[in-house]
């Protein structure tokens, strides 16, 4: 992401990716909604059966992971 | 009524977003030195960026709870607005009208106006769209806190407050680059956070055709009712569809409303800017899928008295609050800490469009009315300045609003009607500056000008019940027009206003030499050359692709 500035011979500095806070923003929400299945109050709700903060935190928390991944990669590409 | 508790898990999951996103705009200031940075983000972002951006700037949460309520009353035919009423007009900008903005290299919407008319027209359109702009900031505002009073029980005032000062502060500190970080961030919450309801509620029916099931074709259909206004709940024809919505509102909003095109000018190059409305429409087309499902399951709960699934009444007017479907089904299935995610999505929803407004607001008022009118010779530094303290005083002057708003529900009515003041008329002067040499700087303005008097004023005639039912009949072919029959004419006659005067007027004025407009009109400006790239990297191949997807779903929902 850096870019090579002539005046100077310095690299100038570049915000990191978006995908990067994404990414971490994405791992953290799901960390939590995974926790809430565990540990969270129980509200009586429709389907609570199906676990719906167990399976769709886990989909969260691993989007957040490539996410954070690729915002990384991209970061070092430059 | 609805009240929904948060848990200590979901407060967690609201107070992280607030922190997340002032975090970003700290992070984000240390990157925002010049002019370029600060109101157009560096012009460095990837048509995924800035198309994500551009999608998200438009996509609120009072849409969402609005037009999942919406799908209730009117069926599939809320989808026109995600499909017919958008996608065509994306792919008009991205193809035809981003190599005419993109690099003549101006700041702003008004700003081609001054390069390719003159100063008065472009003073003209600053104006309405600063006013306009500051209109909707308000409202917004004001409703984010009614919809949190209502169903979090939250304080009125600590709500807006809370929210214009995170935004004040992110905004003030990064500016364009940190509204574009923070609406990417909004565009994830509100599917991570929504999308899964209507997941949900698929499952508890067993599947989307069993949702379908046993509802009248009025609702599950796109099209194949709108022969009449009276075969359709939402009262219109497919000619007030296609050329009220599809045409004149649609490419009014999409191509020449700053708050979106502002997006695409942070591009890094002028293909990825005729990108970024080409990517954002394969993601506007998905949106249905939260917002029509959602509001067909809640529909198909309602119908069900052994469901459990009620919408308030309002205790005074008796009428049903369909904007309570989204957060009610919220509550039916989302155990805690997806509550939490759920409102932080809606919060961002509000936060991200307020944001947008004030970017898109401060970059009109340094350029098109600082700059242009006040201070010529100001120094880039001083425009960064200026920026910033816009900033500040736009979101002060939006927390005024809604406290107006708060007075006088009435200005809701005018917001609505908007959009057809505006842009509908723009969008003729646009079409006509860029793709017809003669339009004089006199026509653009005058026509303009003709164009939103006539559409305010058939506003008014409505409201004030001056309009009878024979100029009704003319105005909207119909004596008895809906809201929506009345906005969608009211748009097409401001539109057809300023084409027609626009034309006559500069048939009889000099127009400006063809040398002059190098650069600003089609058939004197160098065509894009994408010979050299590849072919799924070109933007004529993904709008191709965007248009395939657009009649797919049209047929198959016909």
């Amino acid at each position: 992401m850096a870019e090579f500035n002539h005046e100077n011979g310095a690299r100038e500095a570049e915000p990191l990716p978006i995908w990067f806070f994404v990414g971490v923003i994405l791992l953290v929400f799901g960390v939590l909604v995974l926790a809430g299945d565990f540990v969270g109050e129980r509200r009586p709700t429709v389907l609570a059966e199906t676990r719906p903060g167990l399976w769709w935190g886990a989909i969260m928390l691993v989007a957040g992971v490539i996410f954070t991944a690729l915002g990384l990669v991209g970061r070092h590409k430059g | 009524m609805v009240r929904i508790e948060l848990a200590w898990l979901d407060w967690s999951i609201v107070v992280l977003y607030f922190a997340a996103i002032i975090g970003i705009g700290l992070y984000l200031k240390k990157f925002t030195k010049t002019g370029e940075d600060f109101f157009l983000a560096g012009r460095k972002n990837s048509s995924w960026v800035a198309g994500l951006a551009f999608l998200s700037a438009n996509l609120g949460a009072l849409e969402i709870l609005g037009w999942t309520g919406g799908t209730m009353k009117y069926g599939m035919f809320v989808s026109h607005f995600y499909w017919v009423g958008a996608i065509p007009a994306m792919i008009f900008l991205g193809l035809y009208m981003m190599p005419f903005y993109y690099s003549s290299k101006i700041h702003s919407v008004p700003g081609y106006l001054k390069l390719r008319f003159d100063e008065k027209t472009r003073l003209l359109n600053a104006v309405s769209f600063a006013v306009m702009t500051l209109l909707m900031s308000g409202i917004n505002l004001y409703l984010m806190a009614l919809v949190f009073n209502v169903l979090l029980g939250w304080n009125w005032h600590a709500s807006m407050w809370a929210s214009a000062a995170a935004i004040a502060c992110y905004i003030t500190l990064g500016g364009l680059m940190s509204a574009i970080f923070t609406e990417i961030v909004q565009f994830f919450l509100i599917w991570f956070g929504l999308f899964l309801v209507s997941i949900m509620g698929i499952i508890e029916f067993g599947g989307v055709a069993n949702v379908m099931e046993g509802l009248p074709a009025t609702m599950t259909s796109l099209w194949a009712t709108a022969g009449s206004p009276d075969e359709n709940a939402m009262g219109v024809t497919w000619l007030g569809l296609a050329m009220g919505l599809g045409f004149v509102l649609s490419f009014g909003y999409w191509t020449t409303d700053f708050l979106v095109v502002q997006r695409a000018f942070s591009s890094k190059d002028l293909r990825s800017a005729r990108l970024t409305p080409i990517t954002a429409s394969f993601f506007k087309m998905a949106l249905p899928f939260i917002v029509v499902v959602a509001g067909l399951v809640a529909l198909k709960l309602v119908g069900n008295p052994d469901s459990g699934f009620a919408l308030p009444v309002d205790p005074v007017t008796g009428e049903k609050n369909y904007d309570a479907a989204l957060p009610l089904l919220i509550l039916r299935y989302y155990p805690t800490g997806l509550v939490g995610l759920g409102i932080t999505a809606l919060l961002a929803g509000f936060m991200a469009g307020q944001a947008g407004n004030v970017s898109a607001f401060n970059t009109v008022w340094t350029y098109d009315i600082y700059r242009a009118v006040i201070n010529p010779k100001a120094s880039d530094t001083h425009l960064v300045w200026m920026g910033r303290m816009t900033t500040i005083v736009g979101i002060l002057l939006s927390v005024v609003t809604a406290y107006v708003a708060m007075q006088f529900n009435t200005i809701m009515d005018y917001i609505q009607a908007i959009f057809s003041w505006v842009n509908a008329p723009l969008f003729a002067t646009f079409l006509l500056g860029m793709f017809w040499k003669r339009t004089t700087a006199n026509g653009a303005f005058w026509g303009l000008l003709a164009g939103m008097i006539v559409s305010f004023s058939i506003f008014m005639g409505f409201r004030l019940d001056a309009i009878g039912p024979g100029l009704a009949k003319f105005l909207t072919l119909t004596e008895h027009p809906s809201d929506m029959t009345r906005n969608l004419w009211q748009a097409s006659w401001a539109w057809i206003t300023t084409f027609v005067l626009t034309i006559g007027i500069s048939l009889f004025t000099t127009p400006r030499p063809d040398a002059e407009l190098i650069g600003l009109v089609k058939g004197l400006t160098a065509e894009p050359d994408d010979s050299r790239v590849a072919w799924f990297r070109r933007p004529v191949f993904w709008a191709i692709l965007s248009g395939i997807v657009l009649i797919a779903l049209n047929v198959w929902f016909w």
